[in-house]
This record gives C-alpha cells, structure tokens and sequence, in this order.
C-alpha cells in the first residue's frame, strides 16, 4: 500500500480523472438494471399475453405520435382504490411485448391499462373526437383528424420487421410460425405471421368495424382496436388473490 | 501557480461563449413560452384548437426539450467554454470544433421540435428525439467532450479548479445516459420510426435510470459546476471550502445514479429495485446540502451583498431552491409519500421548483454576470435585473403552490372512499378539482416568461451599448493614429 | 468457481457493497480533512478563478497574487 496518495494526481491528471469520474457514475446503473435481464422473477410466466395484431401495433404508434402516454398511464399500482377504479394491478408480464414501454409518470386522464371493453368502439370514436361532448369537465383535446386520416399500412411488415429483431416473436419462416403455434394457439400464431400481415391487418379492421365506418381504414380503427385490447389479454379469474405477490 | 494578465479576445475564443450564451436566452423565450402555452391548454382546452400540430400530446415535448437542451443546454455549452479557458487560462483546442458543437447543437434542437410537432417521437420523456436526431447529437457531444478535455490537457494551470471536474462528470454522464437509452431499431433505414431495443420492465428501468440522471447530471452536476465558478466571481471571494467540494464532487457522482428507480415504486418493477433507489435517494439529500451550504456561505462576512447587487440575488435564491427541491425529492422517494404524490401534479411542481428555481435562476446569475464581461461593459440597466428576479420569484411561488395543492387534492381525492367502502369520487370530478390550480400555474408562468423577456431585451440591450463602447474607442485610437 | 456464486446472493452483496462503498467515503473524508498541511495546500485552490481578473473587474476586492 503506497501511503503517499495525492488527490492532486487526480486534479491534476484529466485521464485519470474522467477514468475514475466514469466508474463512480456507472456503478449505481450497472447494479440496478443488469440484474433486471438475468433474474428471472423479473417477469412472471402468465398466460394470454401475446405480441399485438399488426392493427393493434399500428394503433399503439398512434398512440405514441398523440403523446398519450403525457397524460395517461398504463400502469396501475397495487392499492385498494386502484383496484376498485381501475382493475387488478399491472403485471411485468403484460408489457413484455411493449416497445417502448408506455407506463406513464403522470395522470391528468385517468390509467388506460384496463381501459379495454370498458366503453363501447362507438363511445370511443366520439370521445376521441369530441372529448367534451362526452364528459363535459374533460380537459383532453380533441382528436378529429384520427377519423379523417386514413391508416397508412404499407409499412407494416417492415414495423413487424423491426420488432421481430428487437425481440417480439412475430415469425417470418414456417418453423418460427409453428413455435408461435405451440406457444400462443393457432388463432394468434397466424396474426403474428409477418408475411400475411397486411391482409390480417384489412381483415381485423373490417371485420371490427372501429371507427364505424365501412370505407376504409383510418387511424381511428387502429387506435380503438389497440384501446379495446388493453388489460384483457390475462384472465385474472383463474389466479388466486396472492398468486403474484412474490414477484414484487 | 501560473498567474496571467487576462487579455480578452486574442487569449480566449469568447466568439463561441457569446453565441451560446445569445442563444440560450433566445431558447428560454421560446421554451417557456410553449410552457405556459401547453399549461394553458390544460386550464383551457379549446386551445388545442382542434389541430394535430399544437395538441398538448405532440407539443409538450417541444417544452421540455426547448428548455432543458435549448436553454439549459446553450447556458451550459457557453459557460462551460468561458470557465475552462478562465481557469486553465488557455484557449479552446480548436475553433472549429467549437463552432461545430454550436451549428449541431441549434440544428438538433430545431429538428426535434419540428420532428415531435409532426408526430415523431420515441415517446420516452425527455429523450423523445427519434435515432437519427439521437445519432446526430451523439457525434456532436463526442466533439464537445474532446474540445473540453484537450483544453483542459493544454492549461497553463496545474491543478484543474473544481468546476471543470463538474462539468467532465455532466458530459461523460450525458454520453453514457444517451447512448444506452436511445439505442434503437429503425423500420427502415429511410424512415424517422423505431422501436425500443428493450421492453417492458427493463425499459421503463432505463428509460428513469436516464430519466433522473439527466436531472442528476444534465440539470445538477453541470449547474453546480456554473456555481462552483459564477458565485465565487460575482461575490468577489473564494468558494467557502474547497476540501467540501472534493466530497461534494464523489459523492453526488457516484450516488446519483442509483436513484432513477424511484420513479417507478408500486409498479411492476421488482420491489428491490425501488427500493434501493429510495435509500439512495436519502442518502443523496447530504451531498445536494453540502454544495448548497457550500454555494451560501460563500457569501458569509459579504451578506450585504444581496441587498446591493440584484445578480448575487439571484444565485442565492438559485441555491435556496436547490436546497428546497433537494429536501422535497428524497422525501418523495420514500414509498409512502410516493403512493401518493406520484402520477399527480406534485411531481410537475417538484420539476419545476428545481427547473424554474434552480436551473433557470442559475442560470440568469450566471449570464448577469457573464455577458457583461464578453462585450466589456456594464449591465445596461440594474432596474430591469431587479424586476426580474421579482417576476421570476414571485412567477416560482404561484408555480409552485398550485401544484402542490392540486397534486395533494388529486392524490387525496383518488384514494377516498365514502362510508360504505366505496370510490367517493369519479376520475373527472378530480379533474374539476384541478381548474383553478391549472389556471394558477399558467399565470406562475406568465410572470416567469415575462422576467426572461426583459432579460432578454436587457441583455440585447446591453450587447448594443458594448458595441457602441467598442467602436467609439476603435475611432479614437483611429483618430489618435492619424494625428501622430 | 463455487465462490462465486456468493457474490450473486443480495444478502451477501449488500452488506459487503455498503462496507466497500462506507470505507471509501471515510477514506475520502480522513483524506481531505485529516492533515493540516493538506488542508491548507487544498484551499489555495479555492483562488484559482482569480487568477486571470480582468483590468477594472468592478468586483476585484480580491488581491491578485
């Protein structure tokens, strides 16, 4: 042990310094998030969540563009109220898929996590619309041009794309597509295929008929098919009250 | 210890400094504008006026960044420049790099504000750029961490004067936050979307794990450089204790980064997580108090100070809110207080007692005190200094305590039940409860927009009158000259 | 490589992480504080910002060295 240490070697040595600079800032990061990738409990197994349809992808990038997540989360925290206003508490589980992550940090609209089949497609078409001609005391603003602005869908494979790279299972081959098969059922495997995206994409958005209006699809289709979605994949009816506790 | 006769433009590049420092004044006009426009649009919906382009969603962001990148940035950008050549007396390595750092910087800010007015974002707070605005500013912060080091490499001073160890510790954070919260998958290489590399849980932990740090490094530790130098100057004294802020410097860098989870306590991040950002969180309140009382006391034995000089006023009140949002951040980590404050208004008021009372007021002591000295000539007028640090002030306190009493009512409301174990209130009646408090906030706005308005003309004006002063003494030196 | 594995359990790091991270706070402390010469010799920085005053600096109170 060398006793003759100098804080100034450091004050006066900017190499050393930035050296020693970086790894006091990078300790506290590297100890809370790396274990987040290796533990396990992190996420617990659940079933019913499964990637979005290629329509309820297109609305969660609506979603997005509007800067929902300024006003809304999607997160809803473990406390009696929230359970009454809102339903049973956000899991890890459920935004696995999520690229991004759309939790929120502020509530000047009330938490969406759940929002899906709490409101008719119609009630949110309007609501979308005209906040205030539904809830008069509402301060969102209204969103018009979702019903006038058709869904751009000629980029959705390449979305899908993209997504598959950064880890949600679409498939692109048969072999990723019987995986998808065995894991989620046959019904969800093939709105997961890529290659028939598109035509998945036209079939769910009319036959789902969103915004109400048969010509077309707009971007209100996609963000109320992703709206209705939201909170229902996990059937909370099979689980008992406790049944995620240790995953907290 | 080398001592130098300062020498002005021909010893330091002071071109760069005074840009930035134009800019940055230019920024926080635009930046708080939006402000209370957006804070508008909540007391007032119509406002939204039924377009895409300045709907509260899409126009929030150009906010945050205007002000945090835009102003807070640039004043960093320029008083960076300014205290590394004055303390290591020396010149920036390069003008070019320098003028680079300043083209790229105005020209990220400009792209992103237009970007998210478009609909493009990555919908993570305050890193919202999407991956080529990202890209771009990384190549440019690599050019501002070179210029900053090997100037530092070439001082004529031996010992590197605290202050710059600050703001080496803001730009090597900032890097390192911005690189791994932006990395990304583009849809294509033509196109301005893409999609998170992680999900879920382990993005909401980076995103915050940034998300904090970005206020622990971008909008702390570099202020607190800005204080280390800027205080000390205006008071005419020496930092009150130098060993203070060695323990300072260590112990901010290294705790700071652990607190970022305290943004997610209740949710479905692990619980050991949050928690351990909690006690962090704790911890970090001695450091935060040990740069304030370091910062106050600079002034002790010269207290008549802040009576006298309306610039000190302003670095003081800089270090009281600093102290206060210091004190209220590590009591709402504690997961108790959490529960209620988070996802209401609290925490809008604790960003900005910090912002507006921190940041922004630093930040004005510091330019007060700056741009004088790079146009050599005085403050064109104190009166106007004067009146704004009461609208400033007075526009913080209104700020302030609107958000505390609507964050309070909505948290307090949310969780009441009525005598038969049932929500006593709906969601909207919440909403309702907000209004007046909204309408507060946006007037807390108007009075702090106003104060940087005429700090602006101020400052404007002040530039000319330096001008005017230059060139009147260039004429007599030419006259001077043709008569001998 | 059985060793190893103790470092995984956060009942183990805990402690440990807060005794190395404790020790090299004091360490810091004892350091800056703990002799007089190094006291004296770390406040002669504080004049640095001096050092370069510009001629007729209003707030030039402080004697140049």
């Amino acid at each position: 042990m060398n006793f003759n240490f100098k804080h100034e070697w450091i004050e006066t040595n900017i190499g050393l310094m930035s050296v020693l600079t970086m790894l006091a800032i990078s300790v506290g990061g590297l100890v809370e998030i790396a274990p987040l990738f290796f533990i396990d409990e992190t996420i617990e197994k659940v079933e019913g969540v499964r990637p979005y349809t290629p329509l309820e992808q297109r609305g969660r990038d609506i979603y997005q563009r509007e800067g929902c997540y300024t006003c809304h989360s999607q997160m809803i925290r473990p406390f009696r109220d929230e359970k009454l206003r809102y339903g049973h508490y956000s899991l890890a589980a459920e935004s696995q898929y999520d690229h991004p992550f759309q939790w929120g940090s502020k509530r000047t609209g009330p938490d969406l996590a759940r929002v899906g089949g709490k409101y008719s497609n119609e009630w949110h078409v309007q609501h979308l619309v005209a906040p205030r001609s539904m809830v008069p005391e509402s301060v969102m603003p209204n969103y018009p041009w979702l019903l006038s602005t058709p869904l751009d869908i000629s980029d959705i494979t390449n979305r899908m794309k993209a997504l598959r790279k950064v880890g949600v299972p679409y498939s692109l081959s048969q072999a990723e597509y019987d995986a998808n098969v065995t894991k989620f059922g046959e019904t969800v495997a093939s709105q997961l295929h890529i290659p028939d995206a598109q035509k998945n994409l036209v079939e769910q958005a009319n036959f789902g008929n969103y915004d109400g209006d048969r010509t077309g699809i707009s971007e209100m289709d996609a963000l109320v098919a992703y709206l209705q979605m939201l909170g229902t994949m996990v059937d909370f009816s099979k689980y008992t009250d406790d049944a995620f506790v240790e995953f907290r | 210890m080398a001592v130098t006769t300062y020498s002005g433009a021909e010893q330091y590049n002071f071109d760069i400094v005074k840009k930035f420092a134009v800019m940055s004044l230019v920024w926080a006009v635009i930046g708080m504008f939006v402000g209370v426009y957006i804070a508008s649009e909540l007391a007032w919906p119509f406002l939204n006026f039924d377009s895409p382009y300045f709907s509260f969603g899409r126009f929030r962001p150009v906010h945050t960044t205007s002000v945090i990148f835009g102003f807070g940035g640039s004043a960093l950008f320029a008083t960076s420049y300014y205290v590394v050549q004055r303390t290591c007396q020396t010149r920036l390595i390069s003008d070019g790099m320098a003028s680079f750092t300043f083209w790229g910087w105005m020209a990220i800010i400009v792209l992103a504000d237009i970007s998210y007015v478009l609909g493009y974002t990555q919908a993570r707070e305050y890193a919202e750029m999407e991956w080529p605005i990202d890209i771009l500013i990384e190549v440019v912060w690599v050019t501002y961490l070179i210029l900053f080091v090997g100037t530092i490499m070439r001082r004529k001073q031996p010992h590197i004067y605290v202050a710059n160890w600050f703001y080496l510790a803001f730009i090597l954070a900032t890097a390192l936050l911005h690189t791994f919260n932006n990395l990304a998958m583009p849809i294509d290489l033509f196109s301005m979307k893409s999609y998170s590399l992680f999900a879920g849980t382990q993005d909401a932990m980076t995103q915050w794990w940034y998300g904090h740090n970005a206020v622990g490094f971008f909008l702390t530790a570099a202020f607190l450089g800005m204080m280390y130098y800027f205080v000390p100057k205006q008071a005419g004294r020496p930092i009150y204790s130098y060993r203070l802020s060695i323990v300072h410097f260590w112990a901010l860098s290294f705790m700071y980064m652990w607190v970022g989870a305290h943004h997610l306590h209740w949710t479905a991040l692990p619980d050991w997580t949050s928690g351990l950002a909690a006690a962090f969180s704790i911890l970090l309140l001695m450091p935060s108090w040990g740069g304030m009382i370091n910062g106050i006391m600079t002034l002790s034995g010269a207290w008549d100070k802040l009576r006298t000089d309306p610039v000190m006023r302003f670095m003081i009140v800089a270090l009281s809110f600093y102290g206060m949002s210091t004190f209220e951040g590590p009591m709402m980590s504690l997961k108790e207080v959490n529960a209620l404050s988070h996802y209401t208004d609290w925490t809008v008021g604790h960003v900005h007692s910090g912002a507006l009372g921190w940041v922004a007021m630093i930040s004005f002591g510091s330019l007060y005190h700056m741009m004088p000295k790079l146009w050599d000539t005085k403050i064109y007028s104190n009166r106007l200094v004067e009146a704004h640090f009461w609208l400033a002030t007075i526009g913080i306190v209104l700020y302030i305590v609107a958000m505390w009493i609507s964050g309070i009512t909505q948290g307090l409301m949310w969780r009441s039940f009525d005598e038969f174990g049932n929500l006593q209130y709906s969601f909207v009646e919440s909403v309702v409860a907000m209004m007046p408090f909204y309408a507060m906030r946006a007037i807390g706005g108007m009075f702090f927009l106003t104060g940087t308005v005429l700090m602006t003309y101020n400052m404007f004006m002040t530039i000319r009158q330096g001008k005017r002063e230059s060139a009147a003494l260039d004429a007599k030196m030419a006259a001077k000259m043709a008569h001998a | 490589m059985e060793w190893l594995m103790w470092f995984s359990r956060p009942e183990n790091t805990k402690p440990l992480a807060l005794i190395i991270f404790f020790v090299t706070f004091i360490g810091i402390v004892i350091y800056v504080y703990g002799s007089k010469k190094r006291s004296v010799k770390l406040e002669s920085y504080r004049d640095i910002p001096f050092f370069d005053d510009q001629p007729g600096d209003q707030d030039g109170t402080k004697d140049k060295q």
